[in-house]
């Protein structure tokens, strides 16, 4: 049987789950710009009827709960595609560093090569000329110190990369102990039946910023959420983090284990994967391949002196202190070996004012000195190779960046707040809620009209 | 709900969007300011690596105008050197065949031999004519070639050597820049034993028909030996024009390679500016109102 009493009831429900309905609509609207944040939509359910004999009473309104909108699934592709992003990121801007020592100017290795034959054939229009002589020393001393320079830069620029690893793998510990900590406040509160959404989103902004730095699978499972390196080293099960360390490799820089395993060269997307790629293939290419242009230069300049004469009619020597032979290092000590501009072998004969020599030293120009290819070929292809680099890493990390825009677009789509629909649903509320105190007014006069009654008759 | 929900917060695309026009903008500007489309290997890795051989190309087609240039100068010498020798030798030639006259008496034929001498003295000179410091007849000895030496039956000794330098003046041409002197002045006719037997028959008034004849003889020779400077200038004249034109090539080379095309760069410019007037203006304008600001 309904009574006045049930009806205060039931409008009093109301209230209160208009209330809490509302309370959601604020959260959102005072969360509509915090990163990471998903936005809340009230449950409301119809409360168990009660049914006497043929009729059926309604029992208001139930809050079930403060649902929380995310697409997990989404979010993995949003990681995956943050993960591809940093790496991109960090190759990219490391290549664009590298590419600047290769920038056709007066004073690439370029310029200097061509420089230093430009002098060579002035010194064969005046062979006995000191100081065109001179003028072949101070190219060749040129040529010597853009390798040394160049080199150097790739050696510095893979010392600051190794830097910035040993730094991200601070970060990937400092990011996994967080999560760990999250994990286990969200199954506390999930195993006594509260919500966890708050931690939730505080966790996939850290996932996020974690799949930036290293590439990560995340399972997640009843008891958790676990996440490891694509090769499956661990980083994070439930609520315990297994931190990455560094450890010096021989060539002094620093290795990442995971457990004990060096999982280097096995990580393959996030900063991490970028700049390591960087670190440990492309510098060490740039700089063999200079030492290999470097070391081939050197080694048939002296050659060629060496089948000459110098001013004094002494067989000539070596033109460039002669470059290890395993060629290791060839650029970045590349240094002239006489300092006496009359040592330089022009002459074919012994003669003083012959130039047959010249011309052997000039030849070096179109001879095949490193990998088979002319000393400007060779550097050419060494230009081309890391212009490519860069220009196909920028272009894949400008197509990277569309994806992860349209994934966070969607990902907005289903979890941002607009303002709009809570403006709205705040009206609607708010209405729902002056109706249900209306309700509460008009069975109170109900009430006080029931209570009067008896005082009337008595 | 039947309508799409929409990402409410597209600031992040559009400030992407931004970024984008205003990373379009500062490379039209580098292009405009550095007349290039290749400021960076990046911008075209297969083009900035034809730069490099481009201008190492360039760079050798300058030295060789340079080295011609250099050459040039030495031709100049050697070849108006030798012009003065001839002179001086028809001189010497004309002084023969006047002391040839029957008619001159001892007196007479004694001054021509004095100015004959003179006339060994300029040979000699000429002989030894240098360059920017350098003896241009002395093969590739540095020291001063020809001198005076009483034992020689000419009076003269070479003392340059016979070696020649050649000067590579293109892409694999090699040109050779000096002859030695012993070829010009010694030669098949060996002009100071010629102008030495001339003076001795002025002296002695016998065989001097003779010493004329070696004369002319030398005179010939030495005649053969100018037409190598001259042709040697002839050559190095068609190889600048041959490398002026090679270095247009090149520069039309670069050019097509690397040039910022400016009108289609400065017009991507104006459309990225205005491309970004508009899409600032829209994002002010968008984000302004919601639904609250209506509710009273």
């Amino acid at each position: 049987m309904s009574s006045l009493f049930g009806a205060l009831s039931i409008a009093t429900g109301a209230l209160g789950a208009e209330q809490g309905a509302l309370d959601a609509t604020t959260n959102n609207v005072a969360n509509a710009n915090t990163p990471g944040y998903s936005r809340l939509r009230p449950i409301l359910i119809e409360s168990n009827p009660v049914v006497e004999g043929s009729v059926t009473y309604g029992q208001g309104v139930t809050l079930q709960k403060l649902e929380s909108l995310r697409d997990p699934i989404l979010q993995l592709r949003i990681q995956d595609e943050t993960q591809q992003q940093g790496q991109l990121n960090a190759f990219v801007s490391a290549m664009q560093q590298a590419q600047v020592r290769f920038t056709s100017s007066s004073s690439d290795i370029g310029s200097e090569i061509s420089n230093f034959f430009s002098s060579l054939s002035q010194l064969s229009t005046d062979p006995t000329n000191l100081s065109l002589r001179q003028g072949v020393l101070t190219a060749a001393g040129n040529m010597a110190t853009v390798f040394n320079n160049t080199s150097n830069s790739f050696t510095q620029q893979q010392t600051n990369i190794d830097l910035n690893v040993t730094q991200a793998v601070q970060q990937v510990n400092a990011l996994t102990g967080q999560i760990a900590g999250l994990n286990t406040r969200i199954s506390q509160l999930q195993g006594v039946g509260q919500d966890a959404s708050t931690f939730v989103d505080q966790r996939d902004t850290l996932i996020g910023q974690l799949s930036g730095l290293i590439d990560v699978s995340t399972i997640r499972s009843d008891n958790g959420l676990t996440m490891t390196t694509s090769n499956g080293s661990p980083l994070v099960v439930g609520g315990q983090s297994f931190a990455l360390s560094t450890q010096t490799n021989a060539s002094g820089l620093q290795d990442v284990y995971a457990q004990g395993v060096d999982i280097t060269a096995k990580l393959s997307s996030g900063q991490l994967a970028g700049s390591i790629e960087v670190r440990d293939q492309k510098i060490p290419a740039l700089l063999s391949s200079l030492d290999t242009l470097a070391a081939g230069l050197a080694n048939a300049l002296n050659t060629a002196n060496k089948t000459g004469f110098d001013l004094n009619g002494i067989p000539g020597g070596n033109l460039f202190v002669p470059p290890p032979v395993s060629g290791k290092g060839a650029a970045a000590n590349l240094a002239v070996q006489i300092s006496d501009p009359a040592l330089i072998a022009a002459s074919s004969d012994g003669s003083a004012g012959s130039n047959g020599n010249v011309a052997v030293l000039s030849a070096v120009q179109n001879q095949a000195v490193a990998g088979g290819q002319t000393p400007t070929d060779y550097y050419s292809n060494i230009v081309f190779s890391v212009g490519n680099d860069v220009s196909n890493g920028a272009a894949e990390l400008t197509s990277s960046q569309l994806v992860l825009n349209q994934l966070q677009d969607q990902r907005g789509s289903i979890s941002g707040v607009n303002l709009n629909e809570e403006a709205a649903n705040m009206v609607q509320y708010q209405r729902a809620y002056d109706a249900a105190a209306h309700v509460v007014t008009t069975v109170n006069d109900m009430l006080y009209t029931v209570i009067n009654m008896g005082t009337l008759t008595g | 709900m039947s309508s799409i929900r929409v990402n409410p917060f597209p600031m992040p695309d559009l400030v992407a969007a931004l970024e984008q026009l205003q990373q379009q903008q500062i490379n039209a500007t580098l292009q405009l300011a550095s007349g290039s489309s290749i400021n960076k290997p990046s911008d075209n890795p297969a083009g900035a690596a034809q730069l490099v051989k481009i201008n190492d190309l360039s760079s050798q087609v300058d030295s060789f105008q340079r080295s011609i240039s250099a050459i040039s100068g030495q031709f100049s010498t050697a070849d108006s050197t030798l012009s003065s020798v001839a002179t001086v030798l028809t001189r010497a030639i004309t002084l023969g065949v006047e002391g040839g006259n029957g008619t001159l008496s001892n007196t007479d034929r004694q001054a021509i031999a004095v100015e004959l001498t003179g006339i060994q003295s300029q040979l000699l000179s000429l002989a030894n004519t240098s360059y920017q410091g350098q003896y241009i007849f002395a093969g590739t000895a540095t020291a001063q070639p020809f001198v005076l030496d009483p034992t020689q039956a000419s009076g003269v000794r070479y003392a340059g050597n016979t070696g020649t330098n050649n000067v590579t003046i293109g892409a694999g041409y090699q040109l050779q820049v000096n002859l030695p002197g012993s070829q010009i002045f010694n030669g098949p006719a060996d002009m100071f034993l010629a102008i030495n037997d001339l003076i001795a028959s002025m002296y002695s008034n016998s065989g001097i028909s003779a010493a004329v004849t070696e004369l002319g003889n030398a005179l010939t020779h030495v005649s053969g030996q100018q037409a190598f400077y001259g042709n040697a200038l002839n050559q190095t004249q068609s190889q600048q024009n041959y490398l002026s034109t090679q270095s247009v090539g090149l520069s039309q080379q670069q050019n097509a390679v690397a040039a910022a095309d400016l009108t289609a760069v400065a017009s991507r410019l104006a459309n990225d500016q205005t491309a970004q007037t508009a899409a600032l203006d829209a994002i002010g304008r968008m984000t302004q109102t919601s639904l609250f600001d209506y509710l009273k």
